[in-house]
Formats: structure tokens, C-alpha cells, sequence
């Protein structure tokens, strides 16, 4: 995989990206903005939620149990998965069980955690993925760039091209058409599935249910026909009781999109029951920790009361500039550079909480506000502590931190610094900084230090 | 009655007008300013980058210094001054003879424009100059001390100031310290959007309340040969009282 | 698989003693769910299928009712609920024309789909649907016309209300589903487009009290 700094380059160089980031992002925020504040007591509601999650957090093992009690009740089968391999295992061992050849997607981010499709494709399966967005990613063998707009990165002409090629239907880069095309194409495949996978939005410990939620339908489609249903979800994302259910689908939607509640929201409690002509017969609930365990034992435990609504991702200007491939892994923007070193560990991704300015726009759109900003921090120290640093960099700091507990010292090193780069100005301003600095000058002048330090005129002012 | 100035090793260093505006400012407001001269940098770029034991020479030596001190203490820089105010009690966590020194001085910590609406309380400043300003709210300012409107009202309180609108107007700079200089394509990338918001508003001024936006967005408007002004809110304040 | 739950819950239990979360509060208080009058959530729920594109029409009288039914699903394949259990004597008209009992191949060429609801939610313009005997999920699913019939006693003004007021129903039925709207993407280019999977058009009938 390119570097980091590679992805960056490469997002930052494609026009096209950025003109549809741009549009997107700006559109989505909009939209959470304008629904916030149409909606009545929001600061309550957003700190009820808040501590929801964290008071889960805190005794998530004894929950977990519980959900895992009430699931059984209603006829589910539980399964517990330390590592993506074992959930993917989990799943491929119940689809060999029951003969299936067609497997049915509806969107789950731990799917695309745990690369599943790969999983059940090299075991033989056909894997069909049924959100619109997840689907032409699919066709184009593509990643998702963002959580909840899966294909923000593509224009329609990209979308009609792959369609075109992929499905042998006529070209058109009328969304309209495009989506009609891919009803027309998975309806058949709906009617056919032999399991539905999906994730959950949330699971109801008292109620023993999951809670899923689409705008297309799909999500009801694939746990409505096919005769097994099996949801893939985050040891994390619990709520207690339908009452705090309600919270959260206040804000959910919301914060995603704009709308008050999406299309479709589902809850499904267990297979069918005796006289319903549709559902699945038989249920499954993998909970996967890939993890998450670890993360919970540290500075980020609380990035677990994520809820995947996207709109730090939408409010990001990190995000905004180099859209979600750069992140490099299933989760983006602000919430995937907290939660991907979190589970892959620092060594691999410790770019990632470093790429922030930590301006906070992300915690103040956050439904649950979480504390990205000191979190990113946290992980800074830690990748300080566990990984190697640039020398030169370290050495900056060093002296830096021990001058500045020293004024005298301070006084004469910075006086040679302001020399030096007051040599090299001209008017007043610096067009190429040395060493670390020559970032700065790519792109900007940089203001020559002051021939006077402010302390110095006050020292002067002060005497007369 | 006394107020202490917290310059800042920026300002200090690279816009030393920017503190002796503030002083004028304060002292026109009735103020006796002194000047802690040992101060040297209350540790943030160490802390941002992750260093937190380096971080904590500095804020214990900035501690010591401010904590020789009662009354007031004036900064005149939105970041800074949240460093100080919220970020301290983090750095310093796990030391408890520390963290009452931390919470003697945080509390005693106000940024510039903070301190001057506050004590003003709606009344005017007073001044005039002809201008059309933009004003860019640092996020630390914003976000993290919760100062969006004071430093309109003071701008907007002059007589003259034409105060436009930035599209996006809180989206950040991208100057984030290091990180100006660590991510150059990402920090380039937000300066362009910020700057060609400027540019579209028609102003002739920009204004912010912290010296790091003010050092990225001015270099930036200079690469670009823009005649827009960058100012330091002290700056513009001063210049209205002249 | 047993191991790995051990493992995990022993992994949690670990975590707790280290974990960063924030000091406990006390319990938060939480707005009550909004509640109104029928008339309130009659005036609110129209206001939001407005919002939402759906077409609705307050009926005063059973007979308007069927009379509307008839217009628009005349002449067009049906999928229905049981006739038993729709409100209004739609039962009668609908009668033996569903394709309800039909393998799945040919309840997908339905053109329309109708039903009652188990409530409706004014909040948010939502239909409540359970699952149930008679009550497909996949009638207000496949076809591309949704056709709602709602009871003035069937309101709730709030999810929050509905919760409560209808737990035993929630847990006796496998499925639960509220609909907002007719079925929708923003995929491509964040450019709305109606009818993906479900119905990409819901008309809602309000009927008169009983």
C-alpha cells in the first residue's frame, strides 16, 4: 500500500475528487445543521446519548451477556468472534451448513472491517452486495471512501461507465436510470438470496433485538426473503432499551443526512414467528471484537460510543481535502483516524492522528460528542512513547523544551534563530525556510522574525 | 489595576506590535500592564506533537512564572491562552502538586478579546477607522474557549468597520502549528480554501485574535501578491484608537 | 467458539480497570415523549408526508375511503394484507384479487401494495408495521406503490409515545418496521433518486373515526 503522504499527494492532484468532495460534504453538513436546529431540546438529547454509551462502556462485558441472554430468548444464535478471521469463519461455516450459493449484503461497515466478501468469495460463495452505493463498489472492485456515501468519491459519468461495462446496459449518467438499472438487477437476486448479511445500527440488550437503518429498502429486503439472516456487529454498539433506542434515532439520521428518521427503520426480534409468511427462519448475531477490547482498555475507549453517522467526516477539512481512500482503511475522517490505529495499531497508522489540526469541528457536530480532539492527542503521546520519531524532529524538541525553562538561554538561542532567518529574508519575508521549515515556503511566505523581540522594546519602554 | 501579559513566544518573537497594541489597548481601557519577563513558551507545539514530558518543562517553568504573579493574566492568542485554561489540567493529570498551581493560574486566564469584551460589557471602545474587515475565528478561540462573538462586537463597535462575511467562515485555516509543516499538501489545501473566501468577501482586511492563522493566512495572501491587511484584533483596536 | 466468548468477557473485564471514560453522571434527564391530541398528530403527520412526497387523503366517511381505494389501485395487480385485517370494509374490495398467496416470483409483479398499519407516528410522518399473520412484510416492499390505510386511533405523536405505549405488540412480532417516505438514495452524486428496492411511491389514506 502507498504511504500516507503518497495517498495525500495523489488525493490532493485529482481535480475530480475534489470538486465532488467539496459538493458533498458541504450539502451533508448543511443538512445536519438545518436538522439540529429544528429539533427541540437537541443539547439534552445529545448529552443523554452521551452518557447512554458511556455508562455501557463502562460494564460492556455484563451488558454484552445480557444481549446475548435476551437474543437466545428469541430464538437467536449467538456467536462470538475474537478477529475478523474467526467472524468471517463463523459465517462461512453457517452458509456451508445450509447449502447456500447466494449471499446477500445489505450495508455493514464490520463486513467491510472484517473483508468478508473475500471471505465467502474465495470459500466458493456468490456475494451480492445490495446498498446502491455498495454495489457499484463493488461492480468496480472499489473501496467505500465514506461510511455513509459510500461512492462520494465517483462522478455519475465514473458510475455510468461501470455500469455499462459491468451490466451490458445502455449508457446513461442519469442517476434516475442508474439506480433503476440496479433494481432491476438485484430484484432478482433479492428473490433468490440464501442469506442475508447485514450489521446492526444498534442492539436492544432488553429487547433482544437489532435495529437497522436504510433509505433503499435493502436492509428490509435481505432480512425479509432470504431464509437466514445473519448480523455482523461491534461488541459496541448496544443501546439498553427501546426507550433509549429512541435517543439515538432523534440524532442518528440526523447527523447522517439530514433526515428525521431514514426510510426504513427495522427492528428484528429473532426469525419468524408461528404465521409470518415472510422472515428469516433462522437468526444469527455474530459479535465481533477485532479489537475493540483493546481499544476499550485505553485513552480512546470512548471513540466505542460511535454510532458510524459520518458527519465528522462531512465537517472535516482534513477529510474535505483528501477524502477517505487517503485513511487507508475501512473507517475515514475523523472517527476511522482514532479508531483504525486503535485496532491496527500505532506503528502501521500513526500518520493518522497526527493529519488534524485538532480544530474540533468534529466533537462539536459529534451526536454523542466525543472527545476526538484529546483522544488524537492521546495517540500523538503514544506514538511519541511506542514508535520511532524523526530525529531531527525529537532533537527540535529537546532543546526547545529545555531552553524554554531556562529565559537567559532562551533569549540567546532564539536570537540566533531570528538571525539566521532574517539573513535569509528579503523585504522583511523568507520565499525558501532551511530544514524543517521548507514545507512552509512551498506553498507561502513566512513573515522574517522581528529585528527587536517584544520583550526587548518593553525592557527599553520600561526604563525611561 | 494590574493585568500580566502572556505574549507568547510568537508574537514575542515574530509580531512583537501585536503585544505592545494590547498593551495600549489595555491601558487606554485603565489597565497597568506588567510584563512577566521571564516568561519564555507555554509548551504547545512540544504537547501537539505528542512530547508530553518536554511539554511539561516549559509549563512547569510557565507556571512558576505566572504563579509568581496575582491579578489578571492577558493572552493574546486564542490557542495559547486554551493551552493554558483547559489543556494544562491534561499535561499535568497525574501531578497533583502541579495541578493546583494549574488551576490557580488557568482560572486567572483570560485571551485578549475575552478580557476586553468582557470588561467592556457592551460598552464601546471607542475609535474610528474606515475599513472592510474579515474576521477568521482561530478554532481554539472558537472551539475550545468558546469565543465566537466578543471579538465581532469589538470590531463591529468601531466606527467605520464594515464588518463581511467569510463563506465557511469557521472552517479552519490550516496552519494547526506543526502541522503546517508536517501535512504541507492537506495544510496548502486548507489555506486555499480559506483564502479564496477572503478574496471573495471583498474585504481589505483580515482580523484574527491568533498569531498563527495570522503568520499562515498573511504568508499565503503575500504568495498570492494580495494588498489584503493582516492583522492582530490589538492591532486593528489600536490602530481605531489612534 | 465458547472459548472465545470466555476470552472476550475476560478481555472486558480487564479493560474496565484501565479504560478512560468519563466520571459517571448522574442519570440524565431525558425530554418525555411529545404526546398530542388526535387532531394534533393528524395536522402534524400531514405536515410531514408533505415534507416527505408522499400523497395523503383525509377521508371523512368509510365509503370515501373505498371509493379513493378503488381509484387508485384499479385494474392493477395487488398484494394486500389478509382482507381481514384491513380497516374500513377494504377486506370486501380487495377480496380474492391479491396475490398473496402466490409463490414469491409472483408477488414481485405486483404493481401495488396495500395495507393498514399497526400505527402511525406524526413526528415524523411513519407508518408502524408489524409483522404478523396476513401481514407480509414484503407487501409494502416489493411493489412500487404503497398504499397506506391509517386509523385516527392508531396515532401516536412520538416514537417515544409508541414505545410505550405498544411494548407488548413490539415484543410479540418478529419484525417491527417504520416507514418514512417512499425508498431513496443520494448515492450518486448525492442526487435524489426515488425507488431503489422498496416503493418509490407511498400514498397514504387517513380514514374517520370509528
Amino acid at each position: 500500500m502507498p504511504t500516507f503522504s503518497e495517498r495525500v499527494r495523489t488525493a490532493a492532484g485529482q481535480y475530480t475528487l475534489q470538486v465532488a468532495l467539496g459538493r458533498a460534504t458541504g450539502q451533508l453538513g448543511a443538512q445536519r445543521a438545518a436538522a439540529f436546529s429544528s429539533l427541540d431540546h437537541s443539547d439534552l438529547i445529545r448529552d443523554g446519548a452521551r452518557a447512554v454509551k458511556m455508562t455501557l462502556l463502562r460494564d460492556l462485558g455484563r451488558h454484552l451477556s445480557r444481549f446475548e441472554e435476551r437474543l437466545i430468548a428469541n430464538g437467536v444464535h449467538v456467536h462470538w468472534a475474537e478477529t475478523a478471521d474467526a467472524a468471517n469463519q463463523i459465517i462461512v461455516d453457517i452458509a456451508t451448513r445450509r447449502h447456500a450459493k447466494r449471499i446477500l449484503k445489505a450495508k455493514s461497515m464490520a463486513s467491510e472491517e472484517t473483508h468478508l466478501n473475500d471471505a465467502l468469495e474465495q470459500a466458493g460463495f456468490q456475494v451480492v452486495e445490495t446498498d446502491l452505493g455498495e454495489y457499484i463498489v463493488q461492480l468496480g472492485g472499489d473501496r467505500p471512501s465514506h461510511i455513509i456515501a459510500p461512492i462520494i468519491h465517483l462522478t455519475r459519468e465514473k458510475v455510468a461507465e461501470l455500469m455499462h461495462r459491468e451490466l451490458q446496459v445502455p449508457y446513461s449518467d442519469d442517476p434516475q436510470t442508474l439506480a433503476r438499472y440496479a433494481r432491476e438487477k438485484l430484484r432478482g437476486e433479492f428473490l433468490q438470496g440464501d442469506i442475508g448479511v447485514t450489521g446492526a445500527n444498534f442492539g436492544i440488550i432488553e429487547d433482544g433485538s437489532i435495529c437497522i437503518v436504510t433509505n433503499e429498502g435493502n436492509g428490509r429486503m435481505v432480512t425479509t426473503l432470504p431464509p437466514v439472516h445473519v448480523v455482523l456487529m461491534g461488541i459496541e454498539k448496544l443501546v439498553p432499551t427501546l426507550a433509549d433506542l429512541d435517543l439515538f434515532l432523534k440524532i442518528l439520521a440526523r447527523s447522517a443526512t439530514g433526515q428525521k428518521l431514514t426510510a426504513y427503520t427495522t427492528l428484528v426480534r429473532g426469525p419468524r414467528r408461528a404465521g409470518d409468511e415472510c422472515g428469516a427462519e433462522e437468526m444469527h448475531v455474530v459479535l465481533l471484537d477485532n479489537g475493540r477490547s483493546r481499544i476499550l482498555a485505553g485513552e480512546t475507549a470512548e471513540i466505542l460510543g460511535c454510532i458510524r453517522c459520518g458527519a465528522c467526516l462531512n465537517i472535516c477539512p482534513i477529510y474535505r481535502s483528501i477524502g477517505g481512500h487517503a485513511y487507508g482503511d475501512t473507517y475515514q475522517g475523523p472517527i476511522g483516524a482514532v479508531v483504525t490505529p486503535g485496532l491496527k495499531g500505532l506503528r502501521d497508522w500513526k500518520e493518522l492522528p497526527f493529519a488534524s489540526t485538532l480544530c474540533g469541528a468534529c466533537q462539536e457536530v459529534c451526536p454523542v460528542r466525543l472527545e476526538i480532539p484529546r483522544m488524537l492527542l492521546s495517540l500523538r503521546r503514544a506514538a511519541v512513547q511506542e514508535t520511532a520519531t524523526s530525529p531531527q524532529l525529537k532533537f527540535a524538541i529537546k532543546v526547545f523544551a529545555r531552553i524554554a525553562s531556562r529565559p537567559r538561554v532562551y533569549r540567546v538561542v532564539t536570537r540566533m534563530v531570528r538571525a539566521i532567518m532574517r539573513r535569509r529574508a528579503t523585504q522583511g519575508w523568507v520565499t525558501e525556510a532551511p530544514g524543517l521549515a521548507a514545507g512552509w515556503t512551498k506553498v507561502r511566505d513566512l513573515k522574517a522574525p522581528a529585528a527587536v523581540t517584544f520583550q526587548e522594546i518593553w525592557r527599553r519602554r520600561s526604563k525611561t | 489595576m494590574v493585568v500580566h501579559l502572556f505574549h507568547t513566544c510568537l508574537v514575542n518573537e515574530i509580531y512583537p506590535d501585536v503585544a505592545m497594541a494590547a498593551v495600549r489597548v489595555l491601558e487606554r481601557l485603565g489597565f497597568e500592564v506588567n510584563v512577566p519577563l521571564a516568561q519564555t513558551c507555554c509548551g504547545q507545539p512540544a504537547y501537539n506533537a505528542g512530547f508530553h514530558p518536554d511539554a511539561r518543562l516549559a509549563g512547569r517553568h510557565t507556571l512558576a512564572v505566572l504563579g509568581a504573579t496575582t491579578g489578571p493574566i492577558v493572552i493574546p492568542s486564542g490557542s495559547c491562552a486554551d493551552m493554558l485554561i483547559h489543556q494544562y489540567e491534561i499535561l499535568f493529570h497525574d501531578e497533583p502538586e502541579w495541578l493546583e498551581k494549574v488551576h490557580a493560574v488557568a482560572k486567572r486566564c483570560q485571551e485578549f478579546s475575552q478580557f476586553v469584551a468582557d470588561f467592556l460589557s457592551g460598552a464601546s471602545l471607542g475609535g474610528r477607522l474606515s475599513a472592510r474587515v474579515a474576521y477568521h475565528p482561530s478554532c481554539h478561540l472558537l472551539r475550545g474557549l468558546g469565543v465566537r462573538t466578543p471579538p465581532k462586537m469589538l470590531l463591529q463597535a468601531v466606527n467605520g468597520v464594515e464588518l463581511v462575511t467569510l463563506r465557511d467562515e469557521e472552517e479552519c485555516c490550516g496552519f494547526g502549528g506543526l502541522f503546517s509543516v508536517s501535512n504541507p499538501e492537506i495544510s496548502a489545501s486548507m489555506m486555499d480554501r480559506k483564502l479564496s473566501s477572503v478574496l471573495q468577501s471583498g474585504a481589505d482586511r483580515l482580523v484574527s485574535c491568533d498569531s498563527g492563522c495570522l503568520l499562515h493566512l498573511a504568508g499565503g495572501l503575500r504568495r498570492r501578491a494580495s494588498s489584503v491587511k493582516v492583522q492582530h484584533l490589538a492591532e486593528i483596536l489600536d490602530e481605531a484608537l489612534d | 467458539m465458547n472459548g472465545a466468548r470466555a476470552r472476550i468477557l475476560a478481555k472486558l473485564r480487564s479493560a474496565q480497570l484501565t479504560a478512560r471514560l468519563p466520571v459517571a453522571d448522574s442519570p440524565h434527564d431525558r425530554p418525555e415523549p411529545a404526546r398530542g391530541s388526535t387532531q394534533e398528530c393528524i395536522d402534524r403527520f400531514r405536515a410531514e408526508l408533505t415534507a416527505l412526497g408522499v400523497d395523503c387523503y383525509l377521508e371523512g366517511s368509510a365509503e370515501g375511503l373505498r371509493r379513493r381505494v378503488v381509484t387508485l389501485v384499479d385494474g392493477r395487480r395487488i398484494l394486500s394484507w389478509d382482507p381481514d385485517l384491513l380497516p374500513y370494509g377494504l377486506g370486501s374490495l380487495v377480496g380474492s384479487a391479491t396475490l398473496g398467496q402466490n409463490v414469491r416470483e409472483r408477488q414481485a409483479e405486483a404493481e401495488v401494495g396495500l395495507t393498514g398499519c399497526d400505527a402511525a407516528i406524526a413526528e415524523t410522518g411513519s407508518l408502524v408495521l408489524l409483522s404478523g399473520k396476513g401481514k407480509s412484510r414484503a407487501i409494502s416492499l416489493l411493489p412500487p406503490l404503497h398504499v397506506a390505510v391509517v386509523q385516527p386511533k392508531g396515532f401516536c405523536f412520538s416514537m417515544g409515545e409508541f414505545f410505550q405505549t405498544h411494548a407488548e405488540d413490539v415484543a410479540a412480532s418478529a419484525s417491527c418496521t417504520f416507514v418514512t417516505g417512499p425508498s431513496r438514495t443520494a448515492d450518486i452524486e448525492l442526487t435524489l433518486t426515488l425507488g431503489v428496492h422498496g416503493p418509490g411511491k407511498v400514498i397514504v389514506l387517513i380514514g374517520p373515526d370509528d
